[in-house]
């Protein structure tokens, strides 16, 4: 999903630039209010952890094997404006160190990783999970979350693609939605497996937990 | 464990090596800008970026197979996006194939687009693999720092560098544990026991990020830190970035003449 240079023509890339700026701006004086001075370390280490799980493999189904992407679980544990500023650092470190993913487009891919799929995620678990009680809601709302914010991550790059004149949206966006929807599947199992671990051991991180 | 990934050949010693990290960043995203903006048909523009950029790998001694080797990484975005543009889009047709009962049409529209990302992106990926591989990590962060990146973000950037490799090498002896433990795991038991180490990483990564955080305090942290500055803008930066900018302006002209 990480949109490689030239595939987006200027009149995308440089206002989801715009928007992403934006976002994180807000994200880091939110994060900032509430974390203080604590939050640069916490998010430098929180951040090596996202990238040192997304080299771990997971079985699928066969021979083949998946990854974490880690959005949802960023912001389950840390909130929507933490979880929001780790997934954009790994997406800006995957962009210059890895190339994966180019540098006018980098906006375009923050943008549909860390504010829809992360942010946006977090507010659909939130909603989730108070309604239902107890561990069981956040579990829920975590599979959910988790599943809606890689496809909606994929579609959202789809209708930028269509936006650039690269692909026509009646080709890209179900090609696109439906290979991400059996992405989401692996994501929502391993977060929701990752989510109930924290819970049993240390739940006190989970974010907001005491608020219910 | 060792670990080369991040940013490997950096350590090498050649002319772009010795520049002002903040003349490369500059100057290669100027170049990547330039790429991005030059309308597909202009064939012999891409021809001579190539050849800019195909000179400035050789001077910088980094090995062309492992240039080719990040370039092939962007393909499978292109096979899965890129593909099926050429059959998708109407326009003149180019050719025509049927396989069995499947008509296929090529068009020219379809094929310029294809063309187009693949040609910009391949020249930008090896634009910024020759960024990344000719500077240090942390003098990168320094060379934005520079350029006005907020001071925040370098700092959680170079926290996440410092405790990267403590990450992947506690998490590789979890998996070694566990892998000479276990043989023919079933799935699920697999998946789960996957699942409570990422569980188990995160609380340790949490717990470090707090107790990194009062190691901080204790020694006087108030939100910024200071670091040496040794890096300096000299006569080569200003002739490298002058020089690159006005080929690449010079280039384009090409198509505009």
């Amino acid at each position: 999903m990480h949109i490689p240079d030239g595939f987006l023509a200027a009149n995308t890339w440089i206002p989801a630039w715009i928007l992403s700026i934006g976002g994180l701006g807000f994200c880091i004086k939110k994060a900032q209010e509430a974390l203080k001075e604590k939050l640069i370390p916490l998010m430098g280490v929180v951040a090596a952890f996202i990238f040192a799980a997304q080299m771990l493999n997971f079985p699928v189904a066969g021979a083949t094997s998946g990854h974490l992407l880690g959005g949802v679980l960023a912001v389950v544990l840390l909130g929507p404006y933490g979880g929001a500023i780790v997934i954009a650092i790994v997406l800006v470190i995957q962009c210059l160190v890895f190339q994966d993913g180019g540098v006018t487009t980098l906006g375009a891919n923050i943008f549909n990783m860390s504010i829809i799929g992360s942010m946006g995620g977090y507010y659909l678990y939130n909603v989730i999970r108070k309604r239902i009680d107890g561990d069981r809601g956040i579990l829920i709302g975590t599979a959910i979350a988790a599943w809606l914010s890689v496809v909606a991550a994929s579609a959202f790059c789809a209708v930028e693609l269509a936006i650039s004149g690269t692909s026509p949206l009646h080709i890209a966006l179900p090609a696109m939605a439906l290979v991400h929807m059996l992405i989401g599947i692996g994501e929502a199992i391993i977060s929701v497996l990752v989510v109930s671990f924290v819970l049993k051991t240390r739940s006190d991180l989970i974010y907001n937990k005491e608020e219910l | 464990m060792e670990h080369l990934f991040i940013d490997q050949y950096s350590g090498l010693d050649s002319i772009i090596h010795r520049l002002d990290p903040r003349t490369k960043i500059v100057t290669l995203i100027i170049f990547v800008i330039f790429i991005v903006l030059t309308p597909p048909t202009y064939f012999l523009q891409f021809l001579l970026y190539f050849v800019v950029i195909g000179g400035l790998i050789l001077l910088s001694k980094v090995p062309f197979i492992f240039v080719f080797r990040r370039v092939l990484a962007v393909m499978p975005f292109v096979i899965v996006i890129g593909l099926f543009i050429p059959f998708i889009k109407e326009g003149e047709i180019a050719g025509a194939y049927s396989l069995g009962n499947i008509k296929l049409n090529v068009t020219y529209s379809g094929l310029i687009i294809f063309w187009n990302i693949c040609i910009k992106a391949f020249l930008t990926v090896m634009c910024l693999t020759l960024l990344t591989s000719t500077t240090s990590f942390p003098f990168f962060l320094k060379g934005l720092e520079k350029l006005w990146v907020p001071g925040i973000f370098i700092m959680v950037l170079s926290f996440m560098y410092r405790y990267l490799f403590v990450s992947i090498d506690e998490l590789m002896r979890m998996k070694h544990a566990k892998d000479s433990r276990t043989i023919k795991p079933k799935r699920l038991f697999e998946i789960k026991t996957l699942a409570n180490m990422l569980g188990s990483l995160f609380i340790r990564s949490y717990e470090r990020g707090e107790s990194v955080y009062l190691a901080m305090c204790s020694r006087g942290f108030n939100g910024s830190i200071k670091t040496l500055d040794n890096s300096s803008f000299g006569y080569k930066d200003a002739i490298f970035s002058v020089g690159l900018t006005s080929i690449l302006v010079l280039i384009r002209l090409t198509g505009i003449l």
